[in-house]
C-alpha cells in the first residue's frame, strides 16, 4: 500500500508530547486494528430526529449527501456570494493514506468524520483539524475493486459511526473512540466483492449495497441492525428472472440494436444467468420518510461489455428501484438502459425533491444523473420516467455496438457523470452536476467467468488523439433544460455541493478547488490544493462559524494526481 | 532442463511437505526466485515484497490448473489453502529486491504513459503501480518476466485474468515492450 508516512498534525509541544503517551498506550491494547485514541471526540451523539431534520440543521452534516433526501444543499448563507472571495484554509489535515480520496466529511457538534482509500476512518475537530482518533482496519489479504481502493465516508446515528471495508466487511465504531463495536462480513473479497460506499443509517438500520459488478458477482442491498450488526433482510439486485421484457430502446427512446431473436436463442441454451450478472450499488440510498421507502440506483451487469452470454435486460442493472425500508420488498423500478453492453450505467446517487409532472403539476419526484449525461426525473409513486433533461455532455453513435476492433461512442463508458452525487436547489428546481467527457472506444472479447477475477469482456479505450474535458452544469429539472453550463479543462469526478449562500462548490483533477455563482455559473472564488479533488464537499459550523470542506487525494479512476488533505475552510 | 529442475524441486517440497515451519516450506522457492529475492532468470518473477493477496491467487490458480505452468502447478498441488496464505503472508513480508534494470528511455516511457492514459493499468495496479492486496506490484518487476507476461495474457496463454488479456490485446506489441521497459526501470 503506498503510503505517506506524514502526518500532519497542528499541534503545540505540550499536546504532542501528551499525543505521543496516548499513542504508546493504546498501541498495547490493540490486536487486530491498529488505532491511534488521541483524545476523546466531543458530544457526537446523533438521535434519529437530527438525522430527520438534517435538512434544515444549519451547524451540522450528518449524511453523506446532507440529508435522507440527498439534497446536498446546505441551508446555511453565512459564506455567500459577497464574501466567498474572501475564503481561506481554516486548517488542512493530512492523513497517513496519499492515495484517491472520495469521502464525503460528516460533522456532528464540532466532531468532523472522514474516510481516506483502505477503509481508514479519522476522527478530527471540526474548528481546529486535530486528530481525535484513527480507525485502520487490518484488511484481509485478498481485496478485489475496480477503480481504485476508495472510500466515500461514514454514517452516524446514536453513539455510533459506520463504514464499509474496502475487504467487505461492515463495521460499527464507538463515535467517541474508534473503538469497533462490531463487525459483520458482508461478502467474500475473492467471489469480486468490496465496499467502497458510505453506508446510510435510518430507524436503526445499516443499509449498505456492494461493489463488484466489474467481477461476476450478484449485487445487493441490505439492512442490517445498527445495535449489533444482524442482517435484517437482503435484497438481490439481479432477481432470479433477470430477463425482463426485451427492451429495444432506452429511457430517451434510442434503438440499442438488440439482437433479441440471438439473445432467446442463447436464454434457451444456457438459462438465466442472474448468478453471476453484476449489478453493484456504489452510492447510497436515498430515504423517503414519508413513505417509508428508500430509492437507490443499480450498476452495470456483467460482464460490461459483452452481451452474448447474459441474454435478458439483465434485470435490475442500469435501474432505479425502490423498496420498502423496513421490510426490503420490491416496490418499483425504472430501467435505463436494458442489456447495457457500454457500461452506461446508473451510480450517481437518486435525490428526493419535488417536481413538476407531465400536466404541471407538484408531485414528490426522484431525480438521478446518468452516466449517459441525461438528468432523469421520475415520480416517485411508481419510478415512471416524467422527463429527462438534455444531454450534458456530447453523444455521438449511441448506441453503436462494442465490436472487435473497437467502436469510438460518446458518451465514455466514465459518462456523463460518473459516481459523483449531484447537488440541488429544490426552490430553484436546479439540479449542479458535473460531467466527464472522455471519448472511448468499446472493444468486446468474450470469455467465460473467471471465478472473482476482473470480467470486462473487452476493453473501454480513451482516445488518445482527442480531448477530454468537463463540465459544470445547472439543470431546471422541471423543464429539463440546461440553464448554464461552464466547461473545465479536466473530466470532473467527485461531487457537488450547493449552499444557501447562493454557491455551489466543486473540484478538479487538476487540483482547483471553486466556488461558483449558483445562479449563473460565474466562478467566484479558486483555490490551488496540489491535489486532485476529486470529493464532494460538505459543510457545517461551529461556534457561529461557517466552513467548507473537501478531500483532495486525487483519483485512481481518472489517475488525477494523488494526495492526502483534508482542507476546511472559512471567512475571518 | 524444465524436467529436471521440476524434479528437484518436487523432492525439495516432498521435504518441505513435512516440515514445521513456513520458512522450511519457502526454502524451495528460493532455487528459482533466488535465496536472496532476486530471480535466478530474467523470465522468473519478484515474488519478495509482492503483495500476499495476489501470490496467494496466483498459487490458488496454479492449483486450480487455470494457471499453466510446469514448474509451478506441480508445487501449488500439494498445499493446503492455509499453506499458501502462510506462503503469500511470508513473502510479502520480505523487502522488494532492486534490479539493476536501467530506466527507460523517453521515448519508451512517453509511449508507456500514453498507453496507460488509454487502457488505464494504473486503475487497478495504482499510483506508481505498486498494486495493493490482490492487484500485483509491477514497478521493478523483472523486464523479461513482465513483457513475457503482458504478451502471454495477450495470447491467452496465460489464462487465469481474462480481463488483463481483453486489456492487453487493446494494446499494441510494441507499446507494451514500451510498458515492460518503462516498469522494470521504474
Amino acid at each position: 500500500m503506498p503510503k505517506n508516512s506524514k502526518n500532519g498534525l497542528l499541534f503545540g509541544t505540550a499536546l504532542t508530547t501528551a499525543l505521543g503517551l496516548a499513542l504508546a498506550a493504546s498501541a498495547q491494547e490493540v490486536k487486530q486494528d491498529s488505532k491511534m485514541a488521541v483524545r476523546a471526540a466531543g458530544a457526537t451523539n446523533v438521535t434519529q430526529q437530527q438525522l430527520d431534520d438534517a435538512a434544515k440543521d444549519q451547524n451540522n452534516f450528518l449524511h453523506t449527501n446532507g440529508n435522507y433526501a440527498q439534497t446536498r444543499f446546505y441551508p446555511n448563507k453565512q459564506i455567500n456570494k459577497d464574501n466567498v472571495a474572501k475564503l481561506h484554509p481554516a486548517w488542512i489535515f493530512q492523513t497517513e493514506v496519499k492515495e484517491s480520496m472520495e469521502t464525503s466529511p460528516i460533522v456532528v457538534n464540532g466532531t468532523m468524520f472522514a474516510t481516506t482509500s483502505y477503509s481508514h476512518v479519522y476522527a478530527i475537530d471540526a474548528k481546529t483539524g486535530a486528530e481525535l482518533w484513527h480507525y485502520k482496519p487490518k484488511l484481509g489479504a485478498i481485496t478485489t475493486y475496480c477503480c481504485g481502493p476508495n472510500n466515500r465516508g461514514v454514517a452516524v446515528a446514536d453513539d455510533k459511526v459506520f463504514v464499509a471495508t474496502l475487504d467487505a466487511k461492515l463495521v460499527a465504531l464507538d463515535a467517541k473512540t474508534g473503538n469497533v463495536v462490531w463487525e459483520q462480513k458482508l461478502a467474500d473479497p475473492e467471489d469480486g466483492y468490496s465496499e467502497t460506499m458510505a453506508p446510510t443509517v435510518v430507524k436503526g438500520k445499516v443499509l449498505i449495497g456492494t461493489n463488484g459488478g466489474e467481477y461476476g458477482i450478484r449485487g445487493f442491498v441490505r439492512a442490517y441492525n445498527a445495535a449489533d450488526g444482524k442482517l435484517l433482510w437482503n435484497f438481490d439486485t439481479i432477481p432470479e428472472n433477470s430477463v425482463g421484457v426485451w427492451a429495444t430502446k432506452d429511457a430517451t427512446g434510442r434503438d440499442m440494436h438488440r439482437d433479441i431473436e440471438a439473445e432467446k436463442a442463447q436464454l434457451a441454451k444456457i438459462g438465466d444467468p442472474y448468478k453471476r450478472l453484476g449489478g453493484g450499488v456504489w452510492q447510497n440510498p436515498a430515504v423517503d420518510l414519508a413513505t417509508n421507502r428508500i430509492f437507490f440506483v443499480v450498476g452495470n451487469p456483467s460482464p460490461d461489455l459483452d452481451g452474448s452470454i447474459r441474454p435478458g435486460d439483465n434485470l435490475y442493472t442500469d435501474s432505479l428501484v425502490s423498496l420498502d425500508l423496513d421490510t426490503g420488498k420490491y416496490a418499483c423500478h425504472f430501467q435505463y438502459i436494458a442489456h447495457d453492453v457500454w457500461d452506461l450505467d446508473s451510480v450517481s446517487p437518486a435525490v428526493l425533491v419535488d417536481v413538476a409532472d407531465k400536466s404541471g403539476n407538484t408531485i414528490p419526484g426522484v431525480i438521478h444523473a446518468g452516466k449517459t449525461g441525461h438528468i432523469y426525473v421520475h415520480d416517485r409513486k411508481d419510478c415512471s420516467l416524467i422527463r429527462f433533461s438534455d444531454a450534458m455532455v456530447a453523444q455521438e453513435n449511441m448506441w453503436t455496438l462494442p465490436t472487435k476492433e473497437g467502436a469510438r461512442m460518446l458518451p465514455g463508458a466514465n459518462g456523463g457523470v460518473e459516481w459523483s452525487p449531484i447537488a440541488t436547489n429544490p426552490q430553484a428546481h436546479l439540479a449542479y452536476a458535473i460531467n466527464l467527457h472522455q471519448p472511448m472506444t468499446y472493444q468486446v472479447e468474450s470469455s467465460p467467468y473467471p471465478g472473482g477475477k476482473l470480467w470486462l469482456g473487452g476493453a473501454f479505450k480513451v482516445i488518445a488523439t482527442e480531448e477530454s474535458a468537463g463540465n459544470v452544469t445547472a439543470v431546471d429539472y422541471n423543464t429539463g433544460k440546461i440553464k448554464w453550463q461552464v466547461k473545465t479543462p479536466e473530466p470532473m469526478i467527485g461531487g457537488i455541493l450547493a449552499t444557501d449562500g447562493g454557491l455551489v462548490f466543486t473540484g478538479e483533477g487538476n487540483g482547483l478547488f471553486k466556488a461558483y455563482d449558483a445562479n449563473d455559473g460565474k466562478v467566484l472564488w479558486q483555490f490551488q490544493a496540489g491535489a486532485g479533488v476529486n470529493a464532494p464537499p460538505s459543510s457545517y459550523t461551529v461556534d457561529g462559524k461557517q466552513y467548507i470542506v473537501v478531500g483532495a487525494g486525487g483519483n485512481t479512476q481518472i489517475d488525477f494526481k494523488r494526495g492526502n488533505n483534508i482542507i476546511a475552510f472559512t471567512v475571518d | 532442463m524444465l524436467r529436471l529442475m521440476t524434479a528437484i524441486l518436487l523432492v525439495c517440497l516432498s521435504a518441505t511437505a513435512r516440515a514445521q515451519s513456513i520458512e522450511e516450506k519457502a526454502n524451495v522457492c528460493g532455487a528459482c526466485h533466488g535465496e536472496d529475492g532476486i530471480p535466478q532468470d530474467k523470465a522468473f518473477p519478484i515474488i519478495w515484497g509482492q503483495h500476499a493477496g495476489y501470490l496467494y491467487l496466483q498459487l490458488r490458480d496454479f492449483q486450480k490448473g487455470v494457471r499453466k505452468n510446469e514448474i509451478m502447478q506441480p508445487i501449488a498441488e500439494g498445499l493446503t489453502k492455509d499453506d499458501m496464505m502462510a506462503l503469500a503472508e511470508y513473502f510479502e513480508k520480505k523487502q522488494w529486491p532492486k534490479l539493476p534494470q536501467a530506466a527507460a528511455s523517453g521515448a519508451d516511457a512517453a509511449t508507456a504513459k500514453r498507453v496507460n492514459g488509454s487502457i488505464g493499468c494504473t486503475g487497478c495496479h495504482l499510483d506508481q503501480y505498486q498494486g495493493d492486496g490482490s492487484i500485483a506490484r509491477i514497478a521493478g518487476q523483472n523486464h523479461d518476466y513482465l513483457l513475457k507476461t503482458m504478451l502471454d495474457f495477450r495470447t491467452r496463454d496465460r489464462a487465469n485474468n481474462p480481463g488483463m488479456s481483453d486489456l492487453m490485446n487493446a494494446a499494441s506489441e510494441d507499446d507494451l515492450k514500451a510498458m515492460a521497459a518503462y516498469l522494470a526501470g521504474f
